[in-house]
């Protein structure tokens, strides 16, 4: 897994590239807690280049989630490939999510 | 027609994309539908997850066997361990309607493969025998 942080406009652009397994992620929570630490208001995860998730993965995206409501950010996932896709639809977790089709949708929502 | 391979891998996390990869070539020489291979793929990675988890407590230094087979109607993983036993009755995934981090990877198993049984003739660890029926082939 390969994780890369942009900050455009102050508003925080998380890509991944690869699989999210119990190895990969720890560092990606890891990642998810120090922007979650300051209180980062919005996050924008673009998962285009996920190859695989798992419940690790899930479970590290409900935390961020949690967290980050807990004081009012927003955490949304976008560009979501269709295979990714239907393990968050299975686990009902589409309904949870704010879920774009691709960043640009996402920052103007 | 019988095929079978056995793979041991230590239990550190690092080694599951192995698992996964031997998963899908595995299935795939065995003429497996992607979107089958896939759930199954997740459901093997689930159960070894579990096992380094739950079996070893995060002891890395430890094995993990896992067994394929393939038949006309029917695809198996075993997958074994040394670790502590599991507690069949606490086996159970969280509601789907109840949203919190954990609690997933059964249900990953158990859409897929329609039996999860353990062995309990299995002296020291676990044995988990899954079995996957295939509609249409053979």
């Amino acid at each position: 897994m390969i994780l890369c942080i942009a900050d455009v406009k102050g508003k925080k652009i998380i890509e991944i590239s690869g699989d999210i397994d119990m190895y990969s992620s720890p560092e990606l929570r890891e990642e998810l807690m120090k922007l979650i630490m300051k209180k980062t208001p919005s996050m924008f995860v673009d998962l285009k280049k996920v190859t695989y998730i798992d419940s690790s993965g899930i479970a590290t995206f409900v935390e961020g989630l949690k967290c980050m409501k807990s004081y009012g950010g927003r955490l949304k996932l976008c560009n979501i490939p269709p295979g990714i896709m239907e393990i968050f639809n299975f686990s009902k977790l589409d309904r949870v999510f704010e879920i774009y089709e691709s960043i640009d949708d996402a920052i103007s929502n | 027609m019988k095929d079978f391979i056995s793979i041991t891998i230590p239990s550190h996390p690092k080694y599951l994309s192995v698992v996964r990869d031997i998963t899908t070539k595995f299935g795939e020489l065995n003429g497996l539908d992607e979107s089958v291979l896939n759930d199954i793929k997740l459901a093997v990675d689930e159960a070894c997850t579990n096992v380094i988890k739950h079996a070893y407590r995060g002891d890395t230094t430890k094995k993990i066997l896992i067994t394929y087979e393939v038949k006309p109607q029917t695809f198996k993983a075993v997958i074994e361990d040394s670790g502590i036993r599991a507690q069949k009755n606490l086996i159970k995934g969280r509601s789907l309607n109840d949203i919190r981090p954990g609690g997933l990877g059964i249900h990953f198993i158990r859409r897929v493969f329609d039996t999860f049984t353990f062995d309990d003739s299995k002296k020291k660890g676990n044995r988990l025998i899954l079995i996957k029926h295939m509609k249409g082939k053979g």
